[in-house]
């Protein structure tokens, strides 16, 4: 409790970014072959490390089942057994893990469309080398905001705790996913969110401008 | 044989090709992602395009006439050849692939056919000519040499 925990999580956090951006674990889907071995290209000289699927299934099946746990998912939000979004949904209920959706087309509706549904980046299609440099961020925004949760709820004396996690600091680690959705903690909820905006708002103008 | 003025001709066709606008920046970041782990990229991805956009062809002109004004249908098979030709960088292709996809939004049927002939058109010359570069290629130099990307 207390200081010794502090110290082991922040060599445990130092050691993780020491080992960002590269190496990041990414699931790729789509059922364009073109596409996903561009992707996948771009991916390793990166120096990610990619792992590609072909279709919802094969992806599903290799993100409960893979003993490697993925970092980030890429997905288009057009295929023939199951659509991006519904990906996206699953992912969202099942694992915590960005999800970034990928399209042919960047129709103001669709984009709102992945965002609401939780996607924290949209690309538009043909991806290019920097839009996929970028994406560990999304990774390590999202480690962060979980982080500052955490370390706001286990530390009794921080005067950023809201009130009522207060309470709930003593339950086990296991549930701290959903406390961290019941407690809505508002400083990261704004974070992801603002970061969300920024990241589709940036990739539009991005295209727009070319 | 004359290995520099191979390497010259698959140059100046490819040259051709970008500025009759058959292909696009795209195709310069696939060169890019060519190097010595991977040193027949740019071929094996214009392999793998020209294959599957052979299908999605095939399988639109058979849904063009087994499916009339099934403007949705229709329009889904374009959405697939378009992220393919993007992905590329086949910009003429690509270009109507979007015309064909504006004209399925206005039910527009002549105009959709229009454009698949098009299309058609443009897919048969780009294999046609980017067959002939990779051969150009390939007749360029030992197997060291006929990789590189020529600029």
């Amino acid at each position: 409790m207390g200081m010794m925990e502090e110290n082991q999580r922040e060599r445990m956090e130092d050691a993780t970014v020491d080992q960002f951006p590269e190496g990041l674990r990414v699931l790729a889907v789509d059922d364009d072959c073109v596409c996903l071995k561009v992707l996948e290209a771009l991916l390793r000289r990166c120096i990610y490390h990619p792992t590609m699927a072909m279709d919802a299934k094969t992806a599903l099946k290799m993100l409960r089942t893979m003993k490697v746990k993925f970092d980030l998912v890429i997905t288009d939000v057009r295929m023939p057994d199951m659509d991006g979004f519904k990906i996206r949904e699953l992912i969202g209920l099942e694992m915590d893990m960005p999800v970034i959706m990928l399209s042919v087309d960047c129709y103001k509706k669709v984009v709102l469309n992945g965002i609401n549904h939780g996607a924290c980046d949209y690309l538009v299609k043909p991806v290019y080398t920097n839009d996929i440099k970028n994406i560990w961020q999304h990774v390590e925004s999202r480690r962060r905001s979980q982080a500052i949760s955490h370390m706001s709820r286990d530390n009794a004396n921080d005067e950023r705790v809201h009130p009522g996690s207060l309470a709930m600091s003593k339950d086990s680690k296991n549930k701290r996913n959903d406390e961290y959705d019941s407690n809505k903690n508002t400083e990261s909820t704004h974070s992801s969110t603002t970061q969300k905006i920024q990241g589709w708002h940036g990739q539009l103008s991005f295209k727009t401008s070319f | 044989m004359d290995y520099s003025n191979l390497r010259r001709q698959a140059a100046s066709l490819k040259k051709g090709l970008f500025d009759q606008g058959h292909l696009d920046e795209q195709f310069r970041q696939v060169e890019d992602l060519q190097d010595e782990a991977s040193p027949n990229f740019v071929e094996e991805v214009v392999v793998v395009f020209f294959k599957d956009s052979g299908r999605l062809i095939t399988n639109l002109e058979q849904a063009l006439e087994k499916y009339p004004r099934d403007f949705n249908r229709w329009d889904a098979y374009m959405q697939q050849l378009k992220g393919s030709c993007s992905s590329i960088g086949a910009s003429r292709m690509k270009n109507e692939c979007m015309s064909f996809r504006d004209s399925c939004g206005q039910r527009n049927v002549e105009g959709c056919m229009g454009s698949f002939q098009k299309l058609k058109r443009e897919h048969a010359v780009l294999r046609q000519k980017l067959e002939s570069y990779f051969q150009l290629l390939r007749q360029a130099g030992p197997a060291g040499a006929a990789t590189r990307p020529v600029m």
